[in-house]
């Protein structure tokens, strides 16, 4: 008999000429150890699934109805692309304010390390 | 059967976080009074982007990259105490649940300012900038998937002018 080190390093038309050789006996209770082997689903696997879909859809379907797409404020794109620049406008504003505090910071870390 | 209820609750769970994003608050507050609300859709962000030239006002910055990859933007601006303070709240809630990340915190005369992305190293999907002083909140969510590169070049360029 082989080991599992060697049927593992037979390659597959190996593999298929021994499957089709009939001289090599098959042992009788094979294939009532292969059933026992195999491991079947845990029983509330299926409800489980089929609870989680339906729980899927009842939770995406709430969603959907009760967060529905606002309107558009703007019918017209220029005016909506004033706002949006407006928006960049503000965005910048703060990280232009940030960016002023750091270099401030760094002048006067800069004049300390001067009189030190 | 109890590994059955905790698989539907976490599923539960992970899409009720899923359901808080920038739409949900703008849904919630844009009715209130006193709130300024504005809302640019996916649809208009696609009539923007065919505009031939968009650049900032009296600044030499393309703005045309990145508003073709926007798909929304949510701007909500409430000057009224206990509601400005729940809006807040709000978003800091949200911003923990969709695991943003700080960008860049900025404090001046009170206000405190927040800036946050979602997404990888190279697309932002979200951004999210709060700022809060005393009974003023203002909310501003873009939405899309915006090359993080030319995002924080046109920041970083309009921040210069």
């Amino acid at each position: 008999m082989k080991s599992i080190d060697e049927i593992t390093r037979l390659s597959a038309e190996d593999l298929e000429r021994i499957s089709l050789d009939e001289s090599i006996p098959v042992p009788e209770e094979l294939s009532a150890r292969v059933q026992a082997a195999v491991r079947k689903p845990a029983r509330w696997v299926l409800p489980a699934g089929v609870a989680a879909a339906v729980a899927t859809l009842v939770a995406v379907g709430l969603t959907l109805t009760q967060n529905p797409e606002p309107k558009d404020t703007f019918d017209d794109p220029y005016l909506a692309y004033a706002e949006v620049e407006k928006v960049f406008a503000k965005i910048s504003g703060t990280v232009a304010y940030g960016a002023e505090k750091v270099s401030q910071s760094e002048q006067t870390l800069d004049k300390l390390s001067y009189w030190k | 059967m109890k590994k059955l209820y905790i698989l539907v609750a976490m599923l539960l769970v992970s899409i009720t976080a899923l359901a808080q994003d920038g739409r949900s608050l703008y849904n919630k507050y844009s009715d209130y009074d006193n709130v300024e609300a504005v809302y640019i859709s996916p649809a208009m962000f696609r009539l923007i982007g065919k505009i031939p030239d968009v650049k900032m006002e009296g600044e030499n910055v393309n703005l045309g990259p990145v508003i073709k990859s926007l798909s929304g933007l949510y701007i909500l601006s409430i000057k009224q105490g206990a509601v400005a303070d729940e809006l807040a709240a709000d978003v800091n809630h949200f911003i923990k649940k969709g695991q943003y990340e700080l960008l860049m915190e900025a404090k001046e005369s009170g206000e405190v300012t927040r800036m946050y992305t979602v997404g990888d190293d190279s697309v932002v999907n979200s951004f999210v900038m709060l700022s809060h002083a005393g009974a003023e909140t203002n909310f501003i969510c873009l939405d899309g998937t915006i090359p993080r590169d030319k995002l924080e070049e046109l920041i970083a360029d309009a921040a210069k002018d």
